[in-house]
């Protein structure tokens, strides 16, 4: 019960959007590509810091400092637990996990590099991505695909988060 | 359209008649990227001329407001009486008057509930399901309870939703005034629940509110040169278009509040303690921190009184075009003097002790930081103070004073993003006291004339401040992922605020992330700022148009930007430059295959001819055969001709490897091309060809470059200066690494 109780009270605290002197945007931005040679999903996916750190404490119940000198050391497993939570990755009609290689930090954005490798076939593609989407109502994730040489962009939101791709 | 139609079909059959081909191109108008604006733009008038500037005929209402005001803490009720003088300046008779009734918008389930589109919520509160299905939700919206006449006659009205016409018995004439009064309440919203620009936060800890006010009384819609009546509803998106006028008023607080708002207080020394009052004495002569007016200690004990007791504080403003203020108990107040070039203004912060530590340390530091900066770009500051109020979930503007969030989570540690947040949004919401509260751009109606160049200032006002947590070397790259987008999603930044789609980025980050390219890349900073503050200083205290703006960034720099205004404001493409292909030559004084060729072509013998010189490329067939070891000045005919003539060369730098270069723009914007040739020597060197290069083709461009030291490679906008969406031709050879694969490897390395 208690857990089912801070699970509602989050779920209603949806930030509202602040007022128009001073207008954040909410847009993800991440790139998919597939590199046949090494039979490799590539995957970068870049967020707004302080979106990711308000998302993430909500999440774990607890105070993260993301990209400062309080950062913890074991913000890594949390990322990749929040992302794993929120990134779903169907490959011929099974899903597959990623492999979280890592993080970079430029200013106010941060970068996460995701891999499924070992793929060799690659018939149909479906990217799902519900990252940030529980707080911030405006919140946009941006899919872009390169594979077989082929461009394709998503514009994933609340209403319709997830894209599919065949080849 | 009908008549284009109807001329192509004559045309049709005409080429028909006259039996000409059908593969003929048809021919077209006049596409290139760099006609003029002349057909977009309004003509220019004696009101707003073509220089950019205001004209012989330009007119401007004025509107002076004497308010009363009462706010009622116990009921969160605002009450009102406000006489208005209207100045009409204009050549016209006025026959009605337009009054814009902001508050109109959170009338329960008004208009832009009806326009919302959003679809049902995963859960709501009990709350928001019985303000959604049940009830009438918050009762808000202006309760009008008279419009009279100067002599107490009531004047016909007519509200519709947020515009309320004044019917007038007689027309006002050109230059005549009129008088009338309004007298109103509302119920002020917790803007936590309700949202919006302003209403009243609750600390449920002590019971207290903190109340923002603004949008609070009935405001003269502008009537200007360009609009008529600038009446279009207020649907939320579009902020407000307001006239400059005086102001005199008087409010009735509980009298345990502190009050600040735009205008000066005049009768301050009654209202607030004898060691408060010196406080602000001191306060008015100490130029280096910030002096605290009322402490938190003094805060605090307000606090828990409660008063019953009211008094009333006096505020006068000249000049201004809007109206706000705060209250409350919890206020601690801090304030400094700012010297800038020609005069002292203050700076002032309102806090409750949530705010700290972040507040006390950094908010009136900050005002003073904007107040200057923001000057070198425009004009000195012309009011004499500026006040940052702390007020959660808040970032909104007016004249002297503006509402900014940043409440620190945990007081031990201060993260350097809330600090961020916070110097952040002070920085902003002090930056339009310049645009658009003097700088008095439409903001219903555009609203990247106030955001976007503001945030284009606020970027170096940050800056300035510090260098460390607000790098300018971030803009324009930050606009990359909005530009590259998808183009469904994408608007021109020239667009009705309220048709706007990705607002923050349409109306702020591009337009400002525009402003630096042409300030930094195209125009450079001398030519920029010079016509920049022509523009502020020109429409200082009056309306401006977009293109004012445009004309008077041309007219002060002889620069012709009408190819960036068109590519960046009124169209959604975006920048890719890349290199096709990169041809190397070597010179020798031997017959090429590619001379002999040409000179046969026009019926020429290539041994008939005098020596000559010859570029061969590393990629023809006779470069074996043709090419030489030989530097340039040991060619003969090339040193005897250096001779002949006294041309004095410095050997070291004379060239020996020619490169032609095929620049391509799969983008749709014009950009300058900037090159950088790295050689072999591990030297650079930068080079940036004007975006006229692209004047007569659009899709490709060719240029010789010569060194004498060998290219080995080529960047273009190795600094990502012109905001190109595709780094992947940006490389000569291709980067064979990919942005992943270098990160995976410096993983495994560390």
């Amino acid at each position: 019960m208690g857990r089912h109780r801070l699970k509602l009270l989050v779920a209603l605290a949806i930030l509202p959007l602040l007022a128009f002197g001073i207008h954040k945007y909410y847009i993800s931005l991440t790139q998919v590509e597939y590199v046949q040679e090494k039979a490799s999903l590539q995957i970068i996916s870049r967020y707004f810091i302080d979106d990711m750190e308000y998302a993430m404490e909500k999440e774990f119940s607890q105070s993260f400092q993301l990209s400062t000198d309080q950062e913890l050391d074991s913000i890594d497993l949390y990322y990749k637990k929040y992302l794993a939570q929120h990134i779903k990755f169907q490959v011929n009609d099974s899903l597959y996990q990623f492999n979280y290689i890592g993080k970079e930090y430029d200013d106010d954005i941060v970068y996460f590099y995701l891999e499924i490798p070992a793929l060799h076939n690659l018939h149909s593609l479906e990217i799902k991505n519900t990252t940030l989407f529980n707080y911030f109502p405006d919140q946009q994730n941006i899919i872009k695909t390169k594979i077989n040489n082929k461009h394709t962009t998503f514009y994933l939101s609340k209403q319709k988060d997830k894209g599919l791709l065949n080849f | 359209m009908k008549n284009l139609a109807t001329l192509i079909i004559v045309f049709l059959s005409i080429s028909l008649v006259t039996g000409q081909e059908t593969t003929v191109k048809k021919g077209h108008y006049n596409t290139s990227k760099f006609r003029q604006l002349k057909q977009d733009l309004p003509t220019p008038n004696k009101q707003h001329t073509a220089s950019g500037a205001p004209g012989a005929e330009y007119t401007q209402q004025q509107v002076d407001y004497v308010m009363d005001i009462t706010l009622d803490d116990k009921n969160q009720k605002l009450y009102g009486f406000e006489k208005i003088t209207y100045h009409n300046n204009s050549k016209d008779p006025l026959t009605y008057l337009w009054v814009q009734l902001d508050q109109n918008i959170r009338e329960s389930h008004t208009k832009n509930d009806e326009i919302s589109t959003r679809g049902t919520r995963a859960l709501y509160s009990p709350k928001q399901f019985s303000d959604k299905f049940l009830s009438k939700g918050f009762d808000g919206g202006f309760k009008l309870q008279e419009v009279k006449d100067s002599h107490g006659n009531d004047l016909s009205y007519k509200v519709n939703w947020t515009m309320m016409r004044i019917d007038l018995t007689e027309p006002i004439a050109p230059g005549a005034t009129f008088e009338f009064s309004i007298k109103w309440w509302y119920n002020i919203n917790n803007y936590f629940i309700d949202g919006g620009r302003s209403g009243y936060e609750l600390f449920k800890n002590d019971g207290n509110k903190l109340y923002i006010i603004a949008q609070f009384f009935p405001r003269l819609a502008v009537y200007n040169n360009v609009e008529g009546w600038q009446n279009a509803q207020f649907w939320g998106t579009g902020e407000f278009a307001l006239e400059f006028g005086d102001y005199t008023v008087n409010i009735t607080t509980p009298s345990d509040h502190i009050l600040n708002g735009t205008g000066l207080i005049t009768n301050l020394k009654e209202l607030i303690t004898k060691k408060q009052y010196n406080r602000f004495l001191k306060a008015q002569e100490t130029f280096d921190k910030p002096v605290i007016i009322v402490t938190q200690e003094e805060a605090d004990k307000a606090s828990k009184g409660f008063s019953s007791n009211t008094k009333t504080w006096t505020l006068e403003a000249k000049n201004v075009r809007d109206f706000a203020f705060s209250s409350s108990r919890k206020f601690i107040w801090d304030g400094m003097a700012v010297q800038l070039d020609s005069k002292k203004v203050m700076a002032y912060s309102l806090y409750p002790k949530e705010g700290n530590p972040l507040w006390e340390k950094y908010s009136t530091n900050v005002v003073a930081n904007t107040l200057k900066e923001y000057s070198k770009f425009t004009f000195d500051y012309p009011y004499l103070k500026a006040i940052s109020v702390n007020a959660a979930r808040q970032g909104m503007e007016y004249p002297m004073i503006c509402w900014n969030y940043g409440r620190p989570k945990n007081k031990d540690i201060l993260s350097d993003r809330e600090k961020k947040g916070m110097i952040g949004v002070i920085t902003h919401e002090i930056g339009h006291n310049f645009f658009p509260m003097i700088v008095n751009s439409d903001e219903r109606k555009w609203s990247w004339m106030d955001e976007g160049i503001n945030t284009f200032v606020q970027i170096y006002a940050l800056e300035k401040f510090d260098s460390q947590l607000f790098p300018s070397s971030k803009y324009p790259k930050n606009i990359v992922g909005y530009m590259s987008g998808n183009q469904d999603n994408l608007t021109p930044i020239m667009t009705n605020s309220e048709d706007v789609k990705q607002f923050g980025s349409n109306a702020y980050h591009k337009p400002a992330a525009g402003l630096f390219i042409l300030r930094e890349t195209i125009m450079g900073p001398d030519l920029f700022d010079y016509a920049f503050k022509a523009y502020a200083n020109r429409w200082k205290f009056k309306h401006p148009t977009p293109a004012d703006f445009f004309r008077t960034m041309e007219d002060a720099s002889a620069m012709d930007l009408d190819w960036f205004w068109r590519g960046w404001f009124y169209t959604t493409r975006n920048n890719d430059i890349g290199i096709k292909d990169v041809t190397s030559y070597r010179l020798t004084d031997k017959k090429t295959k590619r001379a002999t060729d040409l000179l046969k072509k026009y019926g020429k013998n290539i041994d008939e001819i005098p020596a000559s010189l010859y570029l061969v490329s590393n990629k023809s067939d006779d470069f074996n055969s043709v090419a030489t070891d030989k530097k340039p000045q040991e060619i003969k005919i090339l040193k005897k001709y250096l001779e002949d003539n006294n041309i004095a060369l410095n050997e070291s730098v004379i060239p020996n490897y020619f490169y032609e270069i095929v620049f391509e723009k799969p983008g749709g914007l014009i950009m300058p091309i900037i090159v950088e040739y790295a050689f072999e020597d591990g030297t650079k060197e930068r080079l940036q060809y004007p975006a006229q290069i692209w004047r007569k083709n659009d899709k490709e461009v060719t240029k010789v470059f010569s060194s004498s030291k060998k290219v080995i490679s080529i960047v273009i906008d190795p600094d990502k200066q012109t905001a190109d969406v595709n780094e992947s031709n940006n490389s000569w050879p291709k980067q064979q690494k990919s942005k992943f694969d270098s990160f995976k490897i410096s993983t495994i390395k560390g």
